[in-house]
This record gives C-alpha cells, structure tokens and sequence, in this order.
C-alpha cells in the first residue's frame, strides 16, 4: 500500500487544474487521433455523422429549387421536419466548437445545447410540412410544367416507391439513375443508406448513454461500499453478462413489440455490464486514497464523493469502453433488423441486408454488399479508434 | 482451490435463479402479462384448440393467480428438482423430476423434445468452430508477438481487428449469394446440414458402380464449410489478439531474460517457454467464448437454415410460440453460464493464485 508513504496523493484532474495544459483525457484523445488508423476512423465517423445529419440535402425526392409559372420556390425546404433541422443545426454547432479550441469544455457545452435547444424550439414552431407525394416533381417534369428545376444529388427519397414508374420490376440493380440499385419495393438503396445513418447513430448513441448511466450508478455502488452490496451487484452483472445478448434482446423485442426507442433500451438494457465492471474496479482502487478519505472526513455529500470526486478519475476506461459500445450497439440494432424484428418503417442496413437473398433463392448482391459495408466500416470505425484510445491511456503500451 | 470452486458453484445459485426470473418476468411484464400472450396466440386457431390452449395454460401458470404464484409455478415445473403436484397444484412430494418446458401448441410437440433436437446441431457448430479458431490463431499470435512492429505484426493488427467488426450476417449472406447461388459459383450447398439423400448413404465415401457416392461425413463436411467460415474469423480474431498480448508479456518477463542469458535458443525460448506460459489465458477462455458464439450461431443458423437453437427461436419469435422462446432463452443461458463456471474452474486450476478475494 501506499500508505508507508506520508505523502497525500492529489487526484490527477485536480492537479491538472488551472494550469494552461488541456486536461490528460482530452491530450490522450489527441495522441489517440495522431494514429492513422484511429483518423481513418474518426474521418469515417464525422462522414457519418455529417451525412445523418444532412440526409434529406443529400438524397431526396424534392428539389431543391423549382420555377413553376416563373415563380421560384423551395419544395425540399418546405417539407423539412423539425428533425431535420435540429439535426443539421446540432451538427454545424458541434463541428464549430470542436474547431474552436480555445474555449472551456463548460462553456462549450452551455453553447451547445442552447443552440440546439433554440433550434427545436424554432423548428417546432416552422416547420409545417405539407403532405408528402414523392412522385409530384418527376410528374410535373415529365408534363413539362416546370421551367427550371434543381435535384438533390439523389433524387429519391428513402421511402419513394416510384408510384409514377408502375411498369418497373423491383429490384433494380445498380445504374445510372439508381447508383446503388433499388430494393423490391423499388426504393432507391443510396438514398437509404444515407437515411439509415442517421438510424444506427442514434441507436448507438443513446443505447451507450444507457447503459453507461446504468452501468456507472451500479459500478459505482458496488465498489464504493463493496461488501454486500458488490456481491448483490455482481450477481446482477453475472445475470446480465451470462444470458447471450442476442437471445435477450431477441426475446424482449417480441413480446414488447419493435419500436425505436424500446431498441434503443433494449440495447441498453442487455450492454450495461462490461461499464458497471469496469467502474467497480476502479472505484474499489480509488475508495482507499487519500483524497477520497479526505472527502469523506471532511462530510463530504455521497453523490459529490462518487460522481465530483471519484468518477472523474475513472472515466478513462469507461471512455474506451463507450466507444466500443457504440460499435457493439451498431452491431446489434442491424443484427435485430436482418432478423426481421428491428425498427418498422425507417430504413436501416441490416433490414436491405435481410432483403439480399429472396426465398426464392435469387441473390440480389447490391443490396448485400454496400449496407453490408456500410455496417462493417461503422463498425471498424469505432473499434478503430476505441483500441487507439485504450492504447493512449494505457500506460504499459507506451514505450 | 476446492473452497474457491465450491464458492464458485454455491454463487451460481443466485445467478441461476436471477437468471429465470429475468426470462420469466420478460414475458410475464409485458402489458396484460401471461393472458396477454395466450390471446395474442389464441389469433387464428379453432376455438376448440383455443380453449385447449387457454385450458393448458390456466393449469400450468394458474391466468387468475399473481405473476409471482405464475413464476414460482412455472420455476418449478421447469427444474430437474423440484415439487411433484398433480393436476389441481396439490403437492404430493418432492424431489427430482424431469424438466418440463411447457409445449408448443404450434408443432403440437414437448418443448423439451424440440431443444433436445436443436441444441447438439447448435453445439456441434461451435464445437467445430472453437479447435479450429485455436490452432490458427496461436500461430498467428506468436509471429506477431515475435516480430513486434514489423510488417508482419502491424498488418495483422489491422487485419485482426477488420476480421473482428466484420460482421457475421454479412458474410453469411455474402457467402451465400456467391459460393451458393445458381446465379453466381454454386459450389456448395445453400443450407441445412445434410444432403435429403444423407440418409441412405453410407458412412465414408464409397466407389458404387454408378459412381462415386461422397458419404454421409464428407457430406456433413461439405454441408458446414461456409457456417463454420462465418462463425470461425470473429473467434480466430479475437483469440490472436489475445495470443498476441499474451506472447508480448512474457517476452519481457524475467523467466525469458534469464533464458536468453544462459544461452537458450531463440526458437526454443519461444517455443518451449513463452509459448507453454502464453497459452494459459487462451485455454481460460476457452469456455468464456460460448456465450459469443450462440449469439453468432443464431445469425449463422438462419441464414443458412441450419435447424439449431437459434433457428427454433426465431421461429418461434415469428409464430409467437412464447414457451419455446422462453426455453430457448433459457437454455441458452444456462449454457454460458455453465462455461462461465468451467472457465472460472480451468483458472483456478491453471492459476493457483486466483482466489476470491
């Protein structure tokens, strides 16, 4: 132990504080990102993120800018949602601030959400979009009624299904008007795959926040007062870890039924372990040192101690094993979509991928290879960099 | 050791019981409860099966009684040990029975005889699987290790780590729609695991005037290559890394300094004592991979509809056959947990360090 030592050993993150340095866990996430791989990675993220947030700009049936009558106007701006617009403002602000360095975390937070927040609000409030009918601009085009017309770079929306072209038989395979073919209810497979992003995104985002929050509150419990309550905890943690994730969460969904947020929780619910072990470990190390000691003499308030004190000094494990997590929950929302339970009308990768072979025994392989690449480099991405990161923290691989 | 294995298995009970009321309580908390599921089943029947099936599960749950009597009813039916009972609950003793899983009103078939079906074609996979994964990824593991930062460990890294987010569903169909499809090369069978015809073949390959027959093995064989393909990478992956890490530590253990200074041959020291000592890990986590693997066998069985546990549960999912879903979610955890407990016990074996505290 370290207590033949008369010295106190000061928290890492207190030490760091006040001085112009940026704190240890943002400069190994700099080390982190100075590996090819982890960039590659990253990049392919950001490219993900920017294309689920700008998914109706990039693929769409409406133009963007149409002159009917020799009047101008914008059917693509008429018909975003407030989704849409918060997602797109959500994505600007985050871009901007991650370049603005100088910044303090807190203060960047603060900007953060209350732009996103003024943005819904607004949307809310504007966005009135009128009924949908995908085919309206091609008909028109096609009667020669528009004068000038400005097409999205893919012109079909996720769910057009061509209703104006009858004597078309699904599926298409990839050409010059549909780049990546389309699937049998002939809906444009590019355009989809650019909406289903923004699907898997928010799956594995939120399926980690979940399970992190719960994950972390028990880890904490556990190793902070250890004893009996870290047997009842593990015995939950083994519960959870032992029943194959994929039965769990396979079971769950068909009796509660396949709704987006309930697979957001559902993953969630069956990932929480590895994050509760994690924290218990390191919490069990931290309760013994000094500065958390201190705490408790001085009467410290519990949650002050295990989530100012204690928590902070832990987070890099944790950090590691969120960002495995979303690839894990990427993994695990499109394994639940191509077996057919996964979320109803919204498209998602694993659900194309399921459509590849036809029961007839027909092989469709445009609609197996790009979602089925797509689910591979969002995977790799985040395992990419979750594994330059874990090698950024720790310290016995930097030699 | 012996009190840290009896340890070990008296805190399986715990989790074993947890473990039935998480599967139970899935089913029995979803809105409306049991009743809720025998309605949405009685959908489509005849309303003489429809009261059979309503009567069946009165007997076996008790629909008016709380979810905590359902459970404890359906807990004890469920058990090898447990109360004998006849038909109005009235116990009559107690002691070993044998489990009943309730039945499927579906295939009109004991649950319990469907998963006695299913699960050795389940288990059979994986343990095909699991040898392979081993003997490749102990090779790979220790060039790597050995030639830390060379060409060799570098691009496995990648590679590994790209084998291991590939994922399964995609090579599964991939597979499928090239290797297996008239369209493109058929050079192997589509599904199942054996030919209609396995049945009347003989054993080995067999020289018939007709020509030659391939057998009912080398029929199997031929039959599991691509399953066995999808599910091996993710395994071999994993396990190389692990290899990896685990030669890496030893090289700079002390045990190898000393060796190298006496003399010892490269090839020996890598062999004889870094190798013995790096397998230690890998043997451990042997048994921790099965709760994986079934997840990755369900993918891999309903792609090539291969008739194991995972292809019965969805299945079942789609007919909602609730008692065969639940079963099988059972069953399957009760096998990882039982690899968990051998994986716990080979640790306490190989390392007698390990204790509780």
């Amino acid at each position: 132990m370290t207590q033949a030592s008369d010295s106190i050993s000061l928290p890492p993150n207190k030490v760091a504080r006040g001085n112009p340095t940026p704190h240890w866990l943002v400069e190994a996430l700099y080390r982190a990102l100075g590996r090819v791989g982890a960039k590659l990675g990253a990049a392919w993220v950001v490219a993900l993120l920017a294309a689920a947030a700008f998914a109706p700009l990039l693929a769409n049936s409406m133009p963007y800018a149409v002159k009917i009558d020799g009047r101008w106007s914008s059917p693509l701006l008429q018909h975003l949602t407030y989704v849409d617009v918060t997602l797109m403002v959500a994505f600007i602000a985050l871009m901007g601030l991650w370049c603005w360095r100088s910044g303090r975390f807190l203060t960047k937070l603060a900007l953060f959400s209350g732009l996103v927040t003024a943005a819904l609000i607004l949307s809310l409030w504007f966005c009135r979009p009128p009924l949908t009918v995908y085919h309206q601009y091609r008909v028109l085009q096609a009667e020669q009624q528009l004068q000038a017309v400005v097409r999205a770079p893919i012109p079909y929306s996720p769910a057009d299904k061509l209703y104006d072209q009858p004597d078309i038989i699904p599926p298409l395979p990839p050409s010059t008007t549909h780049w990546l073919g389309t699937d049998r209810f002939r809906q444009d497979i590019a355009s989809r795959m650019i909406h289903a992003s923004r699907l898997s995104l928010s799956v594995g985002f939120i399926a980690v926040s979940i399970s992190a929050v719960i994950g972390i509150t028990l880890g904490g419990l556990m190793g902070y007062f250890a004893g009996a309550m870290d047997m009842f905890g593990l015995r939950l943690v083994e519960i959870f870890s032992t029943i194959p994730q994929l039965y769990l969460m396979l079971a769950i969904v068909a009796f509660f039924g396949r709704d987006i947020y309930l697979i957001m929780v559902v993953i969630g619910l069956t990932s929480w372990p590895g994050y509760a072990y994690f924290t218990r470990a390191e919490f069990l190390r931290l309760r013994k040192q000094d500065f958390v000691q201190a705490a408790v003499a001085t009467g410290t308030p519990m949650r002050s101690i295990l989530f100012r004190h204690m928590l902070p000094n832990g987070m890099a494990p944790l950090l590691v094993n969120a960002t495995f997590g979303v690839a894990g929950a990427i993994l695990a929302e499109s394994s639940l979509s191509f077996l057919g339970l996964g979320v109803v009308d919204q498209a998602s990768w694993g659900d194309m991928l399921n459509q590849a072979v036809s029961p007839g025994g027909g092989f469709y392989w445009w609609l197996a290879t790009f979602p089925g690449l797509a689910i591979f480099f969002s995977v790799f991405a985040f395992n990419l960099v979750g594994e330059a990161l874990r090698d950024a923290i720790d310290p016995h691989t930097q030699k | 050791m012996t009190s840290y294995i009896i340890r070990r298995l008296l805190l399986m009970v715990p989790t074993l019981v947890g473990i039935t009321l998480v599967v139970f309580f899935v089913m029995a908390l979803r809105p409306g409860g049991v009743a809720a599921a025998v309605d949405q089943m009685e959908r489509g029947m005849r309303p003489e099966e429809a009261q059979a099936l309503r009567a069946y599960y009165n007997q076996h749950y008790g629909l008016d009684k709380p979810r905590y009597v359902q459970y404890l009813r359906w807990l004890n039916n469920v058990s090898p040990l447990g109360f004998h009972h006849d038909d109005s609950w009235t116990l009559t003793g107690f002691g070993f029975k044998k489990p009943d899983l309730g039945e499927s009103f579906l295939r009109n078939q004991k649950v319990t005889s469907l998963v006695a079906e299913a699960l050795p074609v389940t288990l059979v996979l994986n343990l095909i699987t699991i040898p392979l994964a081993y003997c490749i990824s102990i090779f790979v593991g220790i060039y790597a290790g050995r030639y830390r930062g060379k060409w060799f460990d570098t691009t496995s890294n990648v590679v590994l780590l790209g084998a291991w987010s590939i994922p399964v569903m995609w090579t599964g169909v991939m597979f499928v729609g090239f290797f297996a499809n008239r369209d493109f090369c058929h050079w192997f069978p589509t599904g199942g695991v054996h030919d209609s015809l396995a049945g009347q073949m003989t054993f080995l390959p067999h020289l018939f005037e007709t020509g030659l027959q391939r057998g009912w093995l080398f029929d199997a064989m031929w039959h599991l290559v691509l399953p066995v393909l999808c599910l091996l990478y993710g395994a071999f992956a994993y396990l190389a890394k692990l290899m990896r890490s685990s030669v890496l530590e030893n090289l700079t253990a002390d045990f190898v300094r000393t060796a190298r200074a006496k003399g010892v041959r490269e090839h020996v020291i890598l062999f004889q004592h870094v190798l013995r000592n790096s397998l230690l890990p890998l043997i451990t986590v042997a048994a921790g991979l099965i709760p994986s693997l079934l997840g990755g066998s369900l993918i891999v069985e309903t792609i090539f509809s291969i008739h194991g546990m995972g292809k019965l549960m969805i299945d079942a999912i789609n007919q909602q056959d609730n008692e065969v879903v639940m079963s099988v979610t059972l069953v399957a955890s009760i096998i990882s947990l039982a690899s968990l407990i051998v994986r716990d016990v080979c640790y306490a074996i190989a390392d007698p360090r390990v204790s509780f505290e």
